[in-house]
This record gives structure tokens, sequence and C-alpha cells, in this order.
């Protein structure tokens, strides 16, 4: 990627800075009650998986996105962010290895142009970077300004990610599956796709209450919940989901190892349910350690991830030498 | 010389390759490393190319040649444990992952060669290629003696270096193999899988179609010091295609050697040779090798060591090389004497014995004490009973060619049966004639390679200063001035003098024991390049040449001369001929019209060391007429005339009393 644009409006007066916020765990699922209705049962239940003959797809294939973001520089009080975001397809074939097959980047400068200076402005403008604009409301106060700049590059990495998905849905056979970080609700082409699967690992959502919610939260291992379906919000699609438990949470915490998969609103998606919970059971392992949300991140997914970061540009992974001398003494370590 | 095998033309090949340096594994000038797909023909002792790009003119028009040195493969796990955990405790789950972890293929590589060689910088982070054949000879800097530019070669094909499907020659330099910029080879390896032989065979072979006639002649002698070994240079070995196919790439005919003399001792009995070449279809090529007294005393610090023989056996046995041997000799008792050999010597000791017993009964002869006199003579006694079979008490000598040497000739001493002592005897005087002879320039040829092997017998890295180690110390110490190169080969290298195998240009590794591998002297291999060497299959050997600055794998074919072991099954030895049958052998050998029944009516009567002399003097004349010459020398010495009351006629020698002091 290239830095030009920075430099040009480091040199267009913008003062420099090396605020590099902390990574984003990826997109989170909504945080707010949703409720939802059950299609599989008339009431939650669990269903275990011993037994069951997991699904096993001739191939599969593993999307997932990143991000990273830091503030260039600041024009008067204004963030100048510098964001990129990344997404990737890796297809997993015969020989069990993973091959990426589709990725795309982008690199964004997030800022309110119309609190810029002229000459940063036309310095921005002058150069091939896609200006992503935060609302006029949240461009004063660098409190609201930067969080306001991490949502719109989470929207960008959202996109990327969805243009991604449907593009590679599109195109596959009839025996490959896509399994997707994250909701599938985001997109209508997704939804509907048959041999597509979201796997949620944030629970932001509360879909349940009461006895229903703790039988949901508290599903012991190598179980699954009913089939339900979410009730639809915003922009989300119509959607089938349960939850999974990959690893035993006692003795842990309610939500370890506890994934809540996304598929089509079919009856199809009903009757594969627990095929499809026991290939996921499978995917346990190899574990995806070191990552910290190794009992709930699929090994695909996280070599996705690791396959992304690989590739990021240095610069955005370490802050640049600053400019300016610290005031501070330097230590060593 | 240089050529692909498959000579159709290709684009350049796909890096294989990418070098890599971190803080903690950072590439240097000496070492870098790289990592490879999983899959890769890439392996320990490959040689890569590595271009370097980017960064400047210095990066960007730097090439360096590394040979793999090491090799590591770890995955992303972080610990074992978690393999455990997702495997559930069971192994057999853990190979059902249904996807594979990321892992990698580092390798290590050492530098061969940088170009430009200034300034000398660390590898550059560049794409890593296969070797071509053109990069080996680049790498391993053959290019300065292939005769490029105009020079003449003075190549010598060692093997294949093979990897990843390609494969091309490596060559040493004869400069640096017989002298004069360096020499000596020495080649290491357990015992048992005939790669040493194996692998001295071919070279020799090799360095005689490949030797530069502008460097002179050049010979080979052999010294066969265990079972057939090196019996059966002359005869066509079984080879495969694979062989020839390694020939034909090497430029190195297929076919024994051309020229070969075969010398062996007698067995005890003085009339059958003591080697196992004795089929008698080949027999007749094997010239005894016998000697007496002259040779005998030229070495004698050979065979009586310093617990034996002090300064004053020293003074009288050079006495007797100097005043007595080969002379007209009074023994001061009015006997005259002419001693040529160990009888004639024995008939001088009984005459002084007998002179001083009767005469004066004086303890001294010739201001030599008689304690001293009948030490010697019991020492010298004693070889020539060792040594029988060897050392003729009687008749002429029987040597190899001195001055003689033909050019591309192997010369073979069998002395696979002979007593240690007699082994001593034969080493020393044959290298000491050699080196008088190059140093003289008059042996018939420039350079002599002197193949021995079990060198931890004859130049230990301890034990007694013997003196056929001093002879091999020579040898690697001065011989390469002279053209006299030491082949020396063992099992243990770290129990062989460090001076011998320390002025060696050329090592040659085979298959290697572990233990030995421990020891310090192979500290500078990596322990993949060891495991490597401990696994060796028959016909690979790791080579390390002055202009090599890290050692290099290669190939060669099986000798094309017939291997010992099998040459003992297709020429079975000979059972042992009777005295007579064994006469009749050699006079034919010398004159086929020879008529058996009548060599044999003609010695019926005759006392054995009679016939030995008359034949050993026909062996030494090779008249035309060999049975008239025998029936002459035979008549002539076979009863030799004695006056009565002669010493000769006493059968031992009379007491004297008293002698001496002497604790002998």
């Amino acid at each position: 990627m290239s830095r030009s644009w920075v430099d040009a409006i480091l040199a267009a007066g913008v003062v420099p800075a090396s605020s590099v916020p902390e990574a984003s765990l990826g997109r989170t699922d909504v945080e707010e009650f949703t409720g939802a209705d059950l299609v599989e049962d008339p009431e939650l239940r669990i269903h275990p998986l011993v037994g069951v003959r997991p699904l096993a797809p001739a191939a599969v294939a593993f999307l997932d996105g990143i991000e990273h973001w830091r503030v260039a520089g600041y024009a008067g009080v204004t963030p100048i962010v510098e964001a990129y975001v990344a997404a990737a397809v890796r297809r997993r074939g015969g020989d069990r290895r993973l091959r990426t097959v589709a990725e795309q980047t982008e690199e964004l400068a997030i800022t309110r142009l119309d609190r810029l200076p002229d000459a940063v402005r036309r310095a921005l403008e002058g150069t091939e970077v896609r200006v992503v604009e935060i609302p006029a409301e949240d461009a004063g106060l660098p409190a609201r300004a930067l969080p306001a700049a991490r949502v719109a590059m989470q929207a960008a990495r959202a996109a990327l990610e969805r243009r991604l998905a449907e593009r590679h849905a599109a195109a596959m056979s009839a025996e490959e599956w896509l399994v997707v970080d994250g909701v599938l609700s985001d997109s209508a082409a997704l939804s509907a796709h048959p041999r597509t699967l979201g796997v949620v690992k944030s629970h932001g959502a509360q879909y349940f209450e009461g006895p229903e919610l703790e039988r949901a939260l508290t599903l012991p291992v190598s179980h699954r919940t009913s089939v339900f379906r979410p009730r639809t919000r915003g922009a989300r699609r119509d959607i089938h989901s349960w939850y999974l438990r990959l690893w035993p949470w006692e003795g842990k915490d309610l939500l370890y190892g506890l994934l809540r998969v996304e598929a089509r609103a079919h009856a199809d998606t009903i009757a594969l349910a627990s095929r499809v919970s026991a290939w996921l059971m499978d995917e346990r392992a190899p574990l995806a350690t070191p990552d910290r949300r190794w009992d709930r991140l699929l090994y695909p997914i996280h070599d996705v991830e690791t396959y992304l970061r690989a590739r990021t540009p240095r610069e955005l992974l370490a802050p640049p030498p600053p400019s300016l001398p610290s005031p501070l003494p330097r230590t060593g370590s | 010389m240089i050529e692909r095998r498959d000579p159709s033309p290709v684009l350049p090949p796909p890096p294989v390759g990418r070098v890599v340096a971190t803080e903690q594994k950072p590439a240097t000038p000496h070492q870098f490393h790289f990592w490879t797909a999983t899959e890769t023909s890439i392996g320990i002792g490959a040689i890569v190319r590595v271009e370097g790009s980017g960064g400047g003119a210095q990066v960007s028009g730097r090439v360096v040649y590394g040979v793999v040195t090491d090799a590591f493969a770890y995955s992303d796990l972080v610990t074992p444990l978690h393999d455990v955990v997702g495997a559930e405790g069971d192994p057999a789950r853990a190979a059902e992952n249904p996807t594979a972890r990321q892992e990698i293929r580092l390798w290590t590589a050492a530098v061969l060669r940088q170009i430009p060689a200034e300034p000398l910088q660390p590898v550059p982070l560049g794409d890593v290629h296969v070797a071509t054949d053109a990069d080996v000879a680049q790498a391993l800097r053959m290019d300065a003696y292939l005769g490029r530019g105009g020079a003449q070669p003075t190549a010598i094909p060692v093997g294949l270096y093979t990897s990843g499907g390609l494969e091309a020659p490596v060559y040493l330099d004869a400069d640096f193999l017989l002298g004069p910029e360096a020499a000596h080879l020495n080649i290491s390896g357990v015992s048992g899988l005939a790669t040493k032989t194996s692998a001295v065979e071919f070279l020799l072979s090799s360095i005689f179609q490949h030797f530069p006639a502008h460097r002179g002649r050049v010979a080979a002698v052999c010294f066969n010091v265990k079972g057939p070994d090196l019996c059966f240079l002359d005869r066509p070995g079984t080879l495969d295609d694979e062989d020839r196919r390694r020939y034909e790439r090497l430029g190195v005919g297929a076919h024994p050697f051309e020229r070969v003399c075969y010398y062996a001792p007698f067995k005890a009995d003085g009339v059958n040779l003591n080697t196992l070449r004795t089929h008698p279809d080949l027999v007749g090529d094997v010239e005894p090798l016998v000697w007496g007294l002259r040779e005998v005393l030229d070495y004698a610090e050979v065979l009586l060591n310093r617990d034996d023989i002090d300064a004053k056996a020293d003074a009288f046995i050079d006495f007797l090389s100097d005043r007595v041997v080969d002379r007209e000799f009074d023994d001061g008792f009015g006997g005259a004497h002419r001693v040529v050999t160990f009888a004639d010597l024995e008939r001088l000791f009984r005459s002084i014995f007998d002179g001083l017993e009767l005469a004066s009964r004086s303890d001294t002869w010739r201001t030599h004490h008689i304690a001293t006199i009948r030490k010697v003579r019991n020492r010298l006694s004693n070889i020539s009973t060792r040594c029988k079979g060897l050392v003729a008490d009687d008749g002429p000598s029987n040597d190899l060619p001195w001055g003689r040497f033909e050019d591309r000739a192997v010369y073979v001493v069998d002395v696979a049966n002979v007593d240690p002592l007699g082994q001593d005897l034969v080493f020393a005087r044959v290298v000491s004639k050699l080196r008088e002879h190059l140093e003289r320039r008059d042996l018939g040829v420039e350079a002599v390679v002197v193949f021995v092997d079990e060198l931890n017998k004859y130049a230990p890295g301890d034990g007694p200063e013997t003196y056929v180690k001093k002879m091999l110390l020579d040898i690697s110490e001065r011989g390469r001035y002279l053209g006299l190169v030491l082949f020396g080969a063992e099992q243990f290298r770290s129990q062989v003098h460090r001076r011998v195998v320390g002025n060696a240009g050329t090592i040659v590794f085979g298959r290697m024991d572990s233990d030995e591998l421990a020891t310090p002297g192979y500290q500078v291999l990596s322990p993949a390049t060891k495991i490597k060497l401990a696994t060796l299959p028959v016909g690979e050997l790791m080579v390390r040449h002055p202009h090599f600055t890290q050692p290099i794998f290669v190939r060669f074919p099986r000798p094309a001369a017939l291997r010992g072991r099998d040459g003992v099954e297709r020429f079975p030895p000979a059972a042992d001929l009777s005295f007579d049958e064994a006469v009749v052998r050699q006079l034919v050998k010398l004159d086929r019209r020879v008529r058996p029944n009548a060599v044999k009516d003609l010695i019926a009567d005759r006392r054995e060391e009679d016939v030995r002399r008359a034949l050993a003097h026909t062996r030494q004349a090779r008249p035309q007429d060999a049975f008239a010459n025998f029936k002459k020398e035979l008549g002539r010495r076979v009863a030799p005339a004695m006056a009565p009351g002669s010493p000769l006629e006493r059968q031992s020698v009379p007491p004297l009393s008293p002698i001496s002091d002497e604790p002998y």
C-alpha cells in the first residue's frame, strides 16, 4: 500500500500522530434484545450430537476479514485516520490444506473533509486514497470522532467481506460450502444460499429470556439447541440459527466454547442442523491457539486471519517513528 | 563438459524458496536461511542459488551459492499439549483433523560462493533457486580448472551431485589432488559396505583417464591388506544401466584397469603364492615378491624395534651393510666371504663364532662384542623365519620394476596374508623406494598414488612411533613436492594420526559410524549432515576439497573392475599345489615349452631349498630356454662344495663362555 497520501497531508501541514487504537476484534453481533421464533421445536430444546454423522463437504471455503487503523495526524482538532481493511477466502480441498482463492484489500482515509484546511483537503483529494467521511456531528471532539471513524472502518470491512463472500458463493460448485466468520444476515445473497454458514463468536444479541436463555447458555458440550429464527431487525434478512457448544463451559464461563450458527431460513437447514453441528464439532481441531478466542474460533478462520495479518503492510502494524522528539527519556527493555 | 541431462530449452525455473532473516536467525556472509513449500525437492546437501533483488546495486547484482546443511519443520502449534487437547488424547484422531496446520520447511544453508566476492556482505533476502549444472560449477569454483577461458583443464571427475532431478558432474582439481598445490586423499567410512575401496577404484580410474598429459605420467601402487579387495582390478565387474549412465555423464570409460601388475610374496613353502589371486586363469599374472638380505638390511629399522636394538647393534648392522654385504670380505680367520643372501650371512656368522671360539676365545670381533653379533644374528634370522616367503634365505630377489613404472598402470602389492612385520617391511621399502626414485626423477612416472587401507592400523593417532607411521607422515607432509600421493582409507578418522589426515587436501566420507561422528573432529558438521552421513547409501560420498568451501555430497558409479568378493566367486582361489607342481607351473609361466614331467624328474631327488634357489635364478634371468637354465642353476648349486671340517658342517654354534655381562 502506498503511504504517499499520508506524506502528502503531513506535508500540507497536518500534525503527525502515532496513536494506534486497539485492533478490532471483528464484527460483533448487535448488543440488544431481539427475540426469536422457534422453528424446529415448540420450545428451546437441547439436541445431543453424539452419534450424529457429520456433514462432510468435499470442499469448504472460509472467509474472514481484518482491519487496522491509526491516526495519521490532526488537522486542527480533526483526526485523519489511516485505515486498512482486508478480506480473504481460503478454500480447503481433499488435501486438508487451505489455499487462498479470493482476496481483497482497501486503504481508507477517514476524516471530515469540510473540517480540514484547504491545503490538507487538496492534498488528500490529490491522492488516490478513498476518503470516508464521518458524520459532521462527530467531527469535533476526538472522543467522538475516533469511535465514528472506527464505525466507518468496520462498515467498510463488512462491505468488503460481503462482496467477497457473495462473489465466491455465486461461483461455488454444488459440493462446496462457505463458512463466514460472523453473521450472514447482512447479505441477501448469503442469507439465501443453501451452502453458506455464518459462525458467530460474540453473543451480544439476546434471543431468549428466562429458562430458555439459561438453557441456551448452559448448553452442554457436543450439544446444540433447537433451530430458531431471530426476529428481523433493521436490514437483516430472515435467517435460521442455533447455538452449539464446542467445549465444556463448566469451570470457565457461560460463553466458553459457545457458537451461534446462522444458515438460510429453510426446512433443509433444520434437517441438517445436527449434521452441520457435528461437522463444526470436528472443526474444533486443530486448536486455533494461541488466539485467546480459540474456544470459539475455528482453525480455518484463524488461518484466514493469520494469512491476512501476514500480508498487512508493516507500517500499519507498528507506529512510525515520531517526527517530534518525545519529552520522556528513552528507556530500554 | 558441463551439460544438462535434458538438453531441451526451458524457461528459467521459478524460485523454490525465499531467504528469510530474523534477529534470531539473521543472514550472514557465511550462512542464510530460506523457506520452501512443504513439498520440495530441496534436501540436505542440495546446492541452491540466491539472487538478490532490490536494495540497490550491491544487492540486486549479487548471486550467492549455498549448500543446505540443516532443515527445520514446524507448525503454528504453540505447545504439544494443544494437539493432545484437540485430538482429545487420541493420536488417531489427530490425523483426522479436517484442516492441516500451517507448517514450514525452513532450511539453513552455508555459503559456497558469493559473486562478486568483494565486498563480502550478508546474503540478500532474495529468491532461492535450485542450482543448475552451470551453477554447480560456479558454486564449487570448478570453473577455475574446467579449462574455461583457454586454460588447460585439470579436472578429475569424482561423482555426480544429484538433487531434485538435476545432476551435475563434480570435479576435483588434479593440482590439488595429486600435487603440487595440495595433495593426498583420505577416505573414511564404516567397513563392510565396500564404499571406500570402490570409491578409490573409481577415482583411480577417473584419474587415469583425465589426468592431463601436460602434468606428466601417473601410476598407482595399491597395497592389498585384506582379503581379495584389489585382486581383480583388471577384470570387468558387473554394472547396471544406472552405473553406465553415470559413467557416461562423468565422461569416464566404464572399463577395468588396462595395466595392472600384481605382486605377492610366496607362502612359507617358497613356491605357492600368498594371495587369493591363485585361480589358474589369473595366477600367471602375479609376480612373486621376494626380497633378500640387502633389502632387509636397508630397512632393518622397520623390523628391529628399539627394544631390541641398541646403538651397538645398530652399528654392527651398519657395518654389515656397508662393509660386508655384496663385497668380498675376509672374516679375519682365513675365510673369504661374499655375503649376498641370508645363507651367506649365516655362514659368515658361523665362521666368526667358530673363529672366536677356536682361535683366541676373545669376545670381540672387529670391535663388535660377540653378544652384539649374536643378538643381531638372532634378530635377522627371526625375520627370515617370520617373513618366510617374502624374505628368502637364498637366491635372488624379485621386486617391483623400479625405474620402469608405466604410465596409467596399477601395481598391486598383495600383503593381505603376510605377517604384520612383513607388511611393515613391504610398506616401508616400497614407499621408500618410490620416494627415492621420485626424488631422482627416474621412476618412469612423475606421480604415484599410493593407496593404503586400514590407516587406523598403520598410522594410529596414539601408540608407538613405528617406522611405517613415520613414513606415512613423511609422505603426507612432503610427498606432494615429489609427486608421491597418499590415498589413505580407514574406518575411524578420529583415530588416525592428525598430521596424516590433516595433510590430506581432499577428504571423502562414506557412511559413518554414529560414535565416530560424535567425536570432536566432526563438530563443524550440522546435526542434519551427520545424520545424512550416518545413513549414506552405498555409492554416495561426502567430499571436501580445497576449492569447495563446504562439503558436497556426490554419487559415483560402481567401479568397472571386478569387486574382490565377486572375484573370488568367479575365480575361486586354487588349492596350494604340491612342491613339484608349483615349480612346474612357475617354469611353464616363464617358458610354455617346458615339459612338466621333465621338471618333476629333475627335481625328484633334490633338496627343496636348492630347487627354490634355482627357480629364483631362472625367474630373475628370464632365459629363452627356461628348463635349460633351471637345470643349469640346479646342477651348479645343488651340492655346495665344502671342505671337511669347514664351519658349515657344524649344525650348531658351540657355546661361548664367559661372553659378557650384557643382559641379552
